[in-house]
């Protein structure tokens, strides 16, 4: 069987794929969770403030999560476009 | 599986130029701005002191948005207020409204939270210019040194990027792997939870993300 050139793009663009959201998701997740640590230690420190600390961190993740969404993005269009 | 990132379109020939009319997602966003429109309408009719049910759901929201708007901006001007509001409500319904079977969220088009962003951008900019006048605009752009300039216009540019495709990813990614683990379990007892995780709370907390990035951008603006 002979493979084509069109399959070897194929076959690049899907592994593309996959390291670039494997790849994109580290930054975030790092990001994420020195968020929800730094939380934790004020909600500790300052149990009155739970509810204000939460909104703030969970409004700080929804930002740094960023990177890993144009890391989706771009795997999507290497998956559907190419 | 075959739904995936598939686009309900028209596509007709008019004056030489072909015209793309998405139609899901006009159709989505004109039913969810009738029903804000009747649901406004509804409660500006009924607005009395001793509230009723819906007037009690409401309006700690509309305080709330009003007393951020206010500390963020530290104006009691309220010309801010009620795009910031508005824009929350309506992307809230637009990414809550996948939960309804057979509606899909109009932000899971690239299109409408791009439209949404480059809106935010422009009322930025233009409020911008006319609080500072266009000579302090201009010369913001060459801070620290004049070699600085296409640095800072690169950056408000990307501004519109970021706002829009943080929505739009989101949206996308949470539907795309709903119908994914959904055909994994065969739709069986998971989905539902998938919904109120992806629709609910993902959806509320961008709307809200958009909305404040917007502020931002419009007090970054406006402040010295």
């Amino acid at each position: 069987m002979q493979i084509s050139g069109k399959e070897i793009i194929e076959a690049a663009s899907l592994l593309g794929a996959g390291i670039a959201m494997g790849l994109g998701a580290i930054g975030p997740g790092i990001g994420e969770g020195f968020a929800a640590g730094k939380a934790c230690e004020g909600i500790a420190r300052n149990p009155n403030e739970a509810g204000l600390l939460t909104r703030t961190m969970l409004i700080g993740q929804a930002v740094s999560e960023s990177t890993g969404i144009y890391s989706l993005v771009i795997a999507l269009l290497l998956i559907f476009v190419v | 599986m075959e739904e995936i990132g598939k686009i309900v379109k028209i596509t007709f020939h008019l004056f030489g130029y072909n015209i793309t009319v998405n139609t899901e997602t006009i159709i989505m966003s004109w039913i969810i701005m009738a029903f804000l429109m009747i649901l406004s309408l509804i409660l500006y009719k009924k607005a009395s002191l001793i509230p009723n049910t819906l007037q009690t759901i409401i309006e700690p929201l509309i305080e709330g948005f009003d007393k951020l708007v206010k500390d963020t901006l530290e104006t009691d001007d309220r010309k801010y207020y009620a795009l910031i509001t508005a824009l929350f409500i309506f992307l809230f319904l637009c990414n809550i409204i996948g939960i309804i079977p057979g509606c899909e969220e109009p932000t899971k088009d690239l299109n409408t939270p791009l439209g949404y962003g480059i809106m935010g951008f422009v009322i930025a900019h233009y409020s911008g210019i006319k609080v500072k006048g266009l000579k302090k605009y201009l010369s913001e752009y060459l801070q620290p040194f004049f070699i600085m300039a296409p640095l800072n216009l690169i950056g408000e540019l990307a501004k519109i990027v970021s706002i829009s495709f943080r929505l739009f990813g989101n949206i996308m990614g949470g539907s795309i792997i709903i119908i994914v683990v959904s055909h994994l379990v065969h739709n069986l007892v998971l989905p539902p939870f998938l919904y109120a995780f992806f629709g609910l709370f993902d959806g509320t907390i961008q709307a809200f993300v958009f909305a404040m990035l917007t502020l931002v951008y419009i007090t970054l603006q406006v402040k010295e």
